[in-house]
């Protein structure tokens, strides 16, 4: 089966990232904001998974969001789990790839520990942020993959 | 110093139903703790229900992760188990992943790292999964009195800092002699898991509990989706205290019968009935619990050989009401039927049922069912936990009425094929016997630890109403209990048998 991303986890993810960019301060204006937001991220699944494990999932996140959005191309996943971009000219305001490859890490961490423990580890980094959403089984373009 | 003064260890809840038991009230707060086995026999799991149990937004646990099952992988398993309460993530219960380090750096840099998360979550619970990875890694870097050290200050921290600790480990037993993290902690728990022919045993030891005394030996445990639970080896009664002896006689339903038990069955007897096939074993089984729910005695039945529909069922065919009973929780049918039960678990279940109820009669019909019930590597413990089962039950007044299938043998008249009589107070025979071109019943009771008992031979029949003794002792007979007996001519002189006994095949 085709694998294809929960519209409502694309739409969280966007919503995760415009909340960021209300945040932005004047001296985070140079760090582009998607690598802000998998920063934010990458410190309490490095705790949960370790380095290695929070990498791994980062780049298999990188690999599905390609599939659908192929300029991700430009964006590395460097050996200590951050992003960085081979490409010229990054847009700090880069929302809609950026939302797509946290879309992606989402669904993963729903497809290998369930929606509820993943929205409270997102919950812990992103206290202010709901998910809602009316189907229970929203892992489920995940889970049928083949 | 007098008892008061004493330190008092508080015991924390091991979250394992049946495991505080056998822990002697729960685990001591502050130890310092091994769990040990071999893969997949339960350890992680044992070491969540802990946690689950344990932690709160106050003193929550932490759990580090290393190189062994990866934290989201350990996640997704663990959360299959009812005990899961994804609600105490990440707040109350926090995985730190220590692979890293464990790979990168030294020892120091471990328990640095360690000593840093603690002093930041000033945690309750500590678990470090698996200790053993991180004993590799010395081992292999450090000497033995690093190491050694290591696993002291380690120790030393979390004590100091309130914790109780875990280390969970895949080690062999043969370790235990070198190794020094089992010199350091204060409990060691291991976790056994062998394939006995087609099942799988599982049993749990605490080789070392420092403070308290446990329940010392192999106890048996199991793993369903509600995480482990454990089976005490003495089904959690040894601190019960005994009822008083009672001098109350409870009759069996049939009057004839209570006369030849000089009264009815002793209050807390255990009472073996005896037979072949068809001799009436469950007949007088359902009788005697009748009897006792006439009386206003709860009655427990545990069966193996038929649903408790059918048991009820055919005790309704002899104008027995087990069915109402059942309702107004005075009668409990237990069907105890699926093969693997391990010994112990099987008579936890009769023994919570018991207490539930407040059983006064339990029939156990038959013992070869029970038998065969279990998983054949519990086979062999299976005299020794009847004992235990039967010893605990008798020992707070319940009476206990067990039947046993025999095969039929004309030359003898054994009583068991279990050699279990020393479990008996009371045995009553059933058998065959072969007059007057007519196979008959006869009953007779053979032993009667509590007192005077008739050494009658009767003969009885099962009808409508149960069985029933007819006539008084069978004479003019000799030999009845082989099955074949003589006649007695009326002179005294000359005896001529029945029949020719047939050569036993």
């Amino acid at each position: 089966m085709p694998y294809l991303l929960d519209p409502e986890l694309r739409d969280f993810a966007e919503r995760l990232f415009a909340d960021e960019a209300l945040a932005l301060t004047a001296s985070e204006a140079n760090v582009p904001l998607a690598f802000r937001v998998f920063e934010d991220l990458r410190r309490p699944l490095t705790t949960l998974a370790g380095a290695a494990g929070f990498r791994s999932l980062l780049l298999r996140a990188l690999t599905l969001a390609k599939r659908d959005e192929p300029s991700l191309d430009a964006w590395k996943v460097t050996s200590d789990g951050s992003l960085e971009s081979a490409g010229p000219g990054q847009n700090h305001y880069d929302v809609d790839r950026g939302a797509l490859l946290l879309a992606h890490i989402i669904g993963l961490l729903f497809t290998f520990i369930g929606e509820t423990l993943t929205l409270r580890l997102i919950h812990d980094v992103w206290p202010d942020t709901s998910f809602s959403t009316s189907t229970a089984e929203g892992t489920g373009n995940h889970e049928s993959r083949g | 110093m007098n008892r008061e003064d004493k330190v008092k260890i508080n015991k924390l809840p091991t979250g394992v139903p049946g495991l505080d038991e056998i822990m002697g009230g729960g685990l001591p707060e502050y130890s310092f703790n091994i769990i040990a086995g071999s893969p997949g026999c339960g350890k992680t799991t044992l070491a969540h229900q802990f946690i689950f149990a344990n932690a709160t937004p106050e003193k929550p646990a932490l759990y580090f992760t290393v190189l062994g099952e990866p934290a989201l992988k350990m996640l997704r398993y663990q959360q299959q188990y009812t005990f899961f309460d994804e609600g105490k993530l990440p707040g109350s219960i926090r995985f730190v992943n220590l692979s890293e380090v464990i790979l990168e750096q030294d020892l120091d840099a471990v328990l640095k790292e360690i000593i840093r998360q603690v002093e930041e979550v000033d945690p309750g619970v500590v678990v470090v999964d698996s200790f053993r990875t991180v004993v590799r890694k010395a081992a292999g870097a450090a000497s033995e009195m690093e190491l050694q050290g290591f696993v002291q200050r380690l120790a030393l921290h979390l004590t100091s800092w309130q914790a109780t600790t875990f280390l969970i480990g895949e080690y062999a037993e043969a370790e235990m002699r070198d190794n020094p993290v089992f010199t350091v902690a204060d409990g060691l728990f291991w976790l056994y898991q062998t394939a006995e022919r087609n099942s799988i045993v599982r049993k749990f030891q605490i080789m070392k509990l420092r403070g308290q005394a446990s329940v010392p030996g192999l106890h048996t445990f199991r793993i369903t989706d509600a995480g482990l639970q454990a089976f005490s080896r003495t089904l959690g009664l040894t601190r019960r205290r005994n009822t008083e002896v009672s001098s109350r006689r409870l009759s069996i339903g049939i009057p004839e019968l209570d006369k030849m038990l000089g009264g009815g069955i002793p209050e807390g007897d255990s009472v073996l009935v005896a037979g072949a096939s068809g001799t009436g074993k469950s007949v007088l089984a359902t009788q005697f619990l009748a009897e006792g729910i006439r009386q206003g005695e709860a009655g427990i039945a545990a069966v193996f050989e038929e649903r408790p529909k059918e048991y009820a069922a055919r005790a309704g065919s002899f104008g027995l009401d087990l069915v109402t009973p059942q309702t107004h929780e005075k009668l409990n049918i237990l069907y105890l039927r699926p093969l693997d039960l391990s010994v112990d678990e099987t008579m936890q279940e009769i023994l919570d049922a018991v207490q539930k109820i407040g059983a006064k009669r339990l029939v156990i019909d038959s013992l070869a069912g029970f038998e065969m019930a279990l998983a054949p590597g519990f086979r062999t413990d299976f005299r020794e936990s009847l004992y235990r089962m039967i010893g605990a039950l008798t020992g707070i007044g319940v009476t206990i009425l067990s039947t046993v299938e025999l095969e039929e043998a004309f030359t003898e008249l054994p009583f068991s094929t279990y050699s279990i009589s020393f479990l008996t107070d009371d045995i009553i025979r059933f058998r065959y016997v072969e007059i007057d071109g007519q196979l008959r019943k006869v009953m007779v009771v053979i032993k009667m630890r509590g007192g005077n008992h008739s050494k009658d031979i009767r003969e009885y029949e099962i009808t409508a109403e149960g069985i029933v003794l007819i006539g008084p002792r069978v004479r003019g007979y000799q030999g009845l209990i082989t099955g074949i007996p003589t006649q007695i001519a009326s002179s005294g002189s000359n005896k001529r048998p029945l029949r020719k006994p047939k050569a036993r095949e």
